[in-house]
């Protein structure tokens, strides 16, 4: 039960890494998984790139292969047959024809002058184009082999023309000009699986385009490639630029379920973490509140002791133990009977112990008696309630035992106080009741008397009789209530008719002497008591007598004012003799004169001040009414002894 | 009884009705009159100081008791005759009130007439002494009107001195002394000085004056 107190762990290093690795681990998988999504990226990125270089150069090599293969063709006519007008176009047809980029072919005599065309020239060029074309006639006239002119637009489309040089027997026999467009060019020379996948265009050195194929406007300027086209050359550029191609479905399936994951990751982490603070500050509540139910159980004064459904002991505070004298080490573990049970009330303990194991103990408790360690019986309230776990089964009984010696004395204590005030009381309301009755006595009679003498006035003084009728009637009035009263008094007396209980004389008296305590000192009087112990206990009304006895006592108080301090005893004895108990209270007082023993017991007869002359007839009375005889004797040794003998009760 | 006739009020302060109405009634039948309270606080609120008679207090009352009441007329100057009703078991407490200045007590039940007897005796003694209060009262206003010459003189002349012992004293003529001695007597309303210490001693012990 008692349970050792879990600390949390310290915060070492160690808890520091506990505290820094997962987050540290969260950090390193995220940047890991997005180097990752970076590195897919760029790899691809750098493939496709190096795919377009690989294809551009492919390209460039195609373009300029399909150049030089025309160069080759021009270069192999013949002049005397393209000289022909009719067999020229036969010639050359099938080179426009056969995409080669070419859309017109000149056939241009040594000096320049253009002798055919095909197909034939709409509008003559423009001069600045002329000129241009002049120099490269000139050139290719001169290097003797294929020049290619710079481009020049026509129309919105941008064309250049490639010189190639005919010689025939070693003379320049003419110049072969093949116009190429360079969309038609790009058309031409560009396959689909190139056109599909970038933009291919052609620009000048200032970059302006003079011709592009492209099928679609989406491109991806990131990867993008240039490089000279040459020939035709001039500055000329050829310029790719790749379509924005749509990721593969399958990379973004995993990239999407890769980005799913670490969210999923990430969040399970953090419910984790919060479960895991929740644990924890249950954990440290939870420790709290051992703590504080520890420190409660060690403090109170009430004693705890739990026991399994065995009766076997399993946990006791250190209350209990104190109270028991007894260690926990002592008692736990231990089955009835327990070295805390009494042996002298071993039965009932037993029994109490079995009727709480069945269940059945009084749910506001019960009071027992149990044996400390050095042998002191003591009183306890124990109240048992049933053990449950934390899974709802009963697994024993935990008691809270509490020590009510003390509370027991000190109600006893109460009670005896109470009693002798009530004695008192009683006392006191008889001694008043009578005091009142005969002063209200007195009223009526007091009235009847002066009625009575008034009317002797009155008659006296021969005064009309109607005077004295009402007078008289007021005096039978006053007699009436005289005689109410009286009967008050029979009702009263019968109500203090002899009720009978058992009651201990030896005890009786003890409680009188110390209910006269303070009378006593006050007056200087030493009260001696010498009390049989075998007196026979009786039934008696406990009340009753104890006034009688206390009024004696009173009286023997009272009767020593006069005498010296030193000589102030009030010996009380009671002692059974010869089938009697017999109760003396003896004085050293001024002793009894023979004409007050005559009146001694009259009503109203006092020798006292305030003495109402009731106390020793109603004391007779009351000793008579409980069979017993009550008279006086001069004491020996200075003052009187009252007597009271009582009949032994015949058991 | 012709002497009855002369007396003068009763007051009577008790809390039973039945005592309230047959002891007026005995003192009307010996031509006493008689005013009844039911309380000591009642009787407290309707006293006044020119009330003259004789009181009758009954010592146990529920409330303020009879010698609680009587302690408090003390306090306000009542010199009234008073007679205290007893009953068995009282007489400590009315011993002391006697001891305090009660006229008499009375036990009940009474006796014939010694109540009304009693009561009869405190009107007689209060009418003398309010006679005697008058006297005194006389006499002061007399003294008052002595200058202090003659005051002195008077001393002199109560001491038993003669004319001439008193001149010689005073320092003063035989002649001034005859005229203050006649002025004094004409004064005090006597005729010799035996008269004016007679006069006198009505104010009690000298000192007291």
């Amino acid at each position: 039960m008692t349970a050792p107190i879990a600390t949390r762990p310290p915060t070492t290093n160690g808890g520091q890494l506990w505290w820094w690795l997962p987050r540290l681990s969260i950090l390193l998988f995220l940047a890991a998984i997005i180097t990752l999504f970076w590195y897919l990226e760029r790899s691809d990125r750098e493939e496709k790139h190096a795919t377009l270089i690989s294809d551009m150069l492919w390209l460039e090599q195609n373009l300029r292969f399909l150049l030089h293969h025309n160069e080759d063709l021009f270069g192999r006519f013949d002049p005397q047959r393209i000289g022909q007008r009719e067999t020229f176009q036969a010639h050359v047809a099938p080179v426009i024809a056969s995409n080669s980029g070419v859309i017109q072919v000149l056939w241009l005599a040594p000096s320049g002058e253009r002798l055919d065309a095909y197909p034939p020239v709409s509008s003559a060029p423009s001069t600045e184009t002329a000129v241009a074309q002049a120099g490269v006639q000139r050139l290719a006239g001169s290097v003797a082999h294929a020049v290619y002119g710079p481009p020049y637009p026509v129309g919105g489309d941008w064309r250049f023309e490639v010189h190639v040089p005919i010689f025939h027997a070693g003379e320049l026999a003419g110049i072969v000009v093949g116009v190429y467009s360079i969309s038609r060019l790009l058309a031409d020379g560009v396959p689909w699986w190139i056109a599909e996948r970038y933009q291919i265009a052609i620009a000048d050195p200032s970059g302006q385009s003079l011709g592009q194929r492209s099928n679609i406007t989406e491109i991806d300027t990131d990867n993008a490639y240039q490089m000279p086209f040459d020939p035709p050359g001039h500055g000329l550029i050829l310029h790719a630029i790749s379509y924005r191609s749509a990721t593969p479905m399958a990379g973004r399936v995993i990239i999407a379920g890769l980005t799913f994951l670490a969210a999923l990751v990430l969040f399970s982490l953090w419910t984790l973490r919060r479960h895991v603070q929740g644990r924890l500050a249950a954990e440290s509540a939870l420790q709290n509140e051992v703590a504080f139910r520890k420190a409660m159980e060690d403090s109170v004064q009430t004693g705890l002791r739990a026991r399994n459904l065995d009766g076997m002991i399993t946990y006791v505070n250190p209350a209990f133990c104190r109270m028991v004298g007894y260690s926990a080490g002592e008692l736990i573990g231990r089955r009835p009977p327990m070295p805390y049970w009494a042996e002298e009330y071993l039965d009932e303990t037993r029994a109490m112990h079995e009727k709480v194991l069945a269940g059945q103990a009084p749910s506001e408790g019960f009071e027992i008696k149990l044996k400390r360690r050095n042998g002191e019986i003591f009183d306890a309230l124990i109240i048992e309630a049933p053990l449950i776990d934390s899974q709802g089964r009963h697994t024993g009984w935990m008691g809270s035992v509490v020590d009510i010696t003390e509370r027991k004395r000190v109600a006893e204590l109460a009670r005896q106080q109470e009693e002798r005030l009530q004695a008192s009381a009683r006392l006191i309301t008889m001694g008043e009741m009578a005091s009142s009755l005969a002063h209200e006595l007195n009223q009526p009679l007091a009235a009847i008397s002066s009625y009575a003498t008034g009317c002797r006035n009155l008659i006296a003084a021969g005064a009309p009789q109607n005077e004295i009728d009402g007078a008289i009637a007021k005096c039978q009035e006053q007699a009436q209530r005289a005689g109410r009263i009286i009967r008050r008094i029979y009702e009263f007396v019968q109500r203090q008719e002899p009720k009978n209980e058992s009651c201990d004389i030896g005890l009786l008296i003890n409680d009188l002497i110390m209910l006269l305590d303070g009378d006593a000192r006050r007056q200087r009087v030493r009260i001696q008591r010498e009390i049989a112990p075998d007196l026979p206990v009786w039934q008696a009304d406990r009340i009753l007598l104890g006034q009688a006895i206390l009024n004696l006592m009173k009286n023997g108080i009272d009767a020593m004012a006069q005498t010296e301090e030193a000589a102030r005893v009030l010996t009380v004895r009671a002692a059974s003799f010869a089938g009697q108990v017999l109760i003396s209270v003896a004085d050293r007082g001024c002793g009894i004169g023979a004409e007050t023993a005559a009146q001694l017991f009259e009503p109203f007869y006092t020798t006292k001040q305030e003495g109402l002359g009731m106390g020793l007839k109603i004391c007779r009375s009351v000793v008579e009414a409980h069979h017993g005889r009550l008279w006086f004797e001069t004491n020996p040794a200075g003052g009187t002894i009252f007597h009271i003998a009582l009949p032994c009760p015949t058991t | 009884m012709p002497d009855d006739m002369t007396s003068g009020m009763a007051y009577l302060v008790d809390d039973d009705a039945a005592i309230r109405d047959a002891l007026p009634w005995l003192l009307r039948s010996r031509g006493i009159a008689c005013r009844a309270w039911a309380s000591a606080e009642a009787f407290l609120a309707d006293y006044r100081d020119e009330m003259s008679g004789c009181l009758i207090l009954d010592l146990r009352m529920a409330g303020m008791t009879g010698s609680e009441l009587f302690e408090r007329l003390l306090e306000r100057g009542c010199a009234m005759p008073v007679i205290f009703l007893t009953g068995h078991g009282d007489v400590p407490l009315a011993v002391n009130a006697l001891k305090r200045g009660a006229f008499d007590f009375i036990e009940k039940p009474f006796n014939d007439n010694e109540l009304a007897d009693r009561v009869h005796e405190a009107l007689q003694y209060e009418k003398n002494r309010r006679r005697q209060d008058g006297m005194k009262a006389a006499v002061l206003e007399r003294l008052a009107t002595l200058t202090e010459r003659e005051r002195q003189v008077m001393e002199h002349i109560l001491a038993g001195k003669l004319n001439k012992v008193i001149a010689d004293e005073l320092s003063i003529a035989m002649r001034t002394v005859e005229v203050h001695r006649a002025h004094i007597f004409e004064k005090m309303g006597v005729r010799s000085a035996v008269e004016l210490a007679q006069r006198l001693s009505l104010l009690g012990p000298p000192g007291s004056r």
